[in-house]
């Protein structure tokens, strides 16, 4: 491995800068519609609200059990024929979020149960409704418990959209798969590419460090 | 004519599995009254209370406070039972303290005691502070209303909790013993709030273990086991001539400590 090509590393930049970019924008768009919606099914999985229970189970159910991959394929091909067109890139968001909301949606409501049950019979005493002491009491004392864990599944959603480069999205790792069609340096390329994930990652866990010495 | 009662239990149980925990218990309290309920662990005095505010939902049996059902109502011979937020509203008139305070670890003590006034009576929360000022003050814990309860010894935080449940203004308070998980040196500060309260009029049941305080502050003494109320009578009598081999077991044992 004496000659490592540094010039197809250099020739590489501005592209993967690009395709960094595009991984960023579709992680954070899909981060947001997954973090409302998840939060919103967490809520719902707390309450005493049955029948949404049971429809969120069965999703809950389905993400987990089912790969990633396969969950884009499905949301690709299935979402023009019920009758929504997008383009790639919001399939690609839509996809993701679909995924992690599931996991989010999970997160929110352990954080919540793990709760000492005290505090919702305290809650309820002075006439509060279910609801009441899920947003007043509960969510409030388990938002801080949520933080790693909603960390770890912020990490799962960045490096899942590497996936995405199966439905043509060119985010990073499809820019590298690309320059590596062209010069052929699969072993420099795949190494950079490995960097500029840890680079993006590791920003994200010190911002969330960060956020979660706030909250204290 | 007497007082029509401010509660009324009628053939309460609550059974878990196959279990009477509460066994058919009637009760009528009157306002003003302050019924110490006194008996074994696990005769089934917690879940007598938390049925009364229906943290616990009854088997059998109807609870009616001021003459209100608090499971239902019935209408044209049939009865609806409440959906959740009218067993809230009807639980806003029954206040609620527990052995372990369950302050809202969350809030200093002064917003333990305005969040019910402010989110469940809906004043403004310049009215709730207020309020929540005056009912610390009555607990003597003015000097303390912005520590968290993690900050707060146990004397102090189940005073807080007094001022929660209080600050709704309930018609009923239930102690479910009070002063069980507090060192022996802050037992007294927390008897004293109670005793105040029972001055002032309160009607309220107290579960506990402290014979002497429920001889003095109590007007009438239920004692349970196995859920079933075996006695019930004035301190008294109670205390001086119980009837039921139980009680004179359990009164025996509770001396010999
Ligand atoms: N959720 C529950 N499920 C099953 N058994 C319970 C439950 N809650 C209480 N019990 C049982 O009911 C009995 C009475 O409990 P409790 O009302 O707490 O008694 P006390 O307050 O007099 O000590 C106990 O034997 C307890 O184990
Ligand atoms: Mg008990």
């Amino acid at each position: 491995m004496g000659d490592f090509d540094w010039g197809a590393i250099w020739y590489g930049v501005p592209y993967m800068l690009q395709g960094a970019l595009v991984t960023l924008e579709i992680s954070i768009c899909a981060m947001i519609v997954a973090s409302v919606v998840g939060l919103v099914m967490g809520l719902i999985s707390a309450s005493d609200l049955r029948v949404l229970k049971v429809f969120i189970r069965a999703y809950v159910y389905f993400v987990r059990g089912t790969p990633a991959l396969v969950q884009i394929f499905l949301v690709y091909f299935a979402l023009p024929r019920i009758g929504f067109e997008f383009s790639a890139f919001w399939s690609g968001v839509v996809a993701l979020a679909f995924n992690s909301a599931g996991f989010i949606a999970e997160i929110v409501r352990a954080g919540l149960q793990s709760i000492d049950a005290g505090q919702s019979e305290a809650a309820l005493s002075i006439g509060m409704t279910n609801r009441q002491s899920i947003m007043f009491i509960l969510l409030p004392q388990s938002l801080r418990r949520m933080t790693p864990p909603l960390t770890n599944e912020v990490i799962t959603l960045v490096k899942s959209s590497s996936l995405l480069s199966v439905i043509s999205i060119t985010e990073l790792t499809r820019t590298a798969q690309l320059i590596i069609a062209e010069r052929f340096v699969p072993f420099e390329l795949y190494a950079a590419l490995a960097v500029y994930y840890l680079v993006i990652i590791s920003v994200l866990s010190w911002c969330s460090e960060y956020l979660e010495k706030r909250m204290a | 004519m007497s007082t029509p009662p401010l509660l009324s239990i009628r053939g309460l149980s609550k059974i878990y599995g196959e279990v009477p925990v509460v066994d058919r218990v009637n009760l009528e309290v009157t306002p003003g009254e302050i019924v110490m309920v006194i008996g074994p662990s696990g005769a089934g005095k917690s879940t007598l209370l938390r049925c009364v505010n229906r943290i616990e939902t009854p088997s059998e049996g109807e609870i009616l406070l001021e003459g209100v059902n608090m499971a239902g109502e019935t209408r044209n011979g049939k009865f609806v039972a409440d959906p959740p937020t009218v067993t809230a509203r009807k639980r806003r008139r029954v206040g609620m303290v527990f052995q372990r305070f369950n302050l809202f670890a969350h809030l200093t003590a002064l917003d333990n005691v305005a969040i019910g006034p402010r989110r469940v009576l809906g004043m403004k929360a310049v009215d709730a502070r207020a309020l929540a000022m005056e009912q610390l003050a009555r607990v003597r814990l003015s000097d303390h209303m912005m520590k968290r309860p993690a900050q707060l010894s146990g004397g102090q935080q189940q005073r807080v909790a007094i001022a929660r449940a209080m600050a709704m203004r309930p018609v009923l308070i239930l102690f479910d013993e009070p002063t069980s998980a507090l060192d022996p040196e802050l037992v007294g500060e927390v008897l004293e709030v109670i005793r105040t309260l029972a001055e002032d009029g309160m009607t309220m049941l107290v579960v506990t273990h402290e014979m002497q305080f429920a001889r003095e502050v109590g007007t009438r003494v239920l004692f349970m086991d196995s859920g079933r109320v075996l006695e019930d009578a004035p301190p008294q009598k109670f205390f001086s001539a119980p009837h039921h081999t139980r009680a004179k077991e359990f009164l025996r044992r509770i001396h010999a400590m």
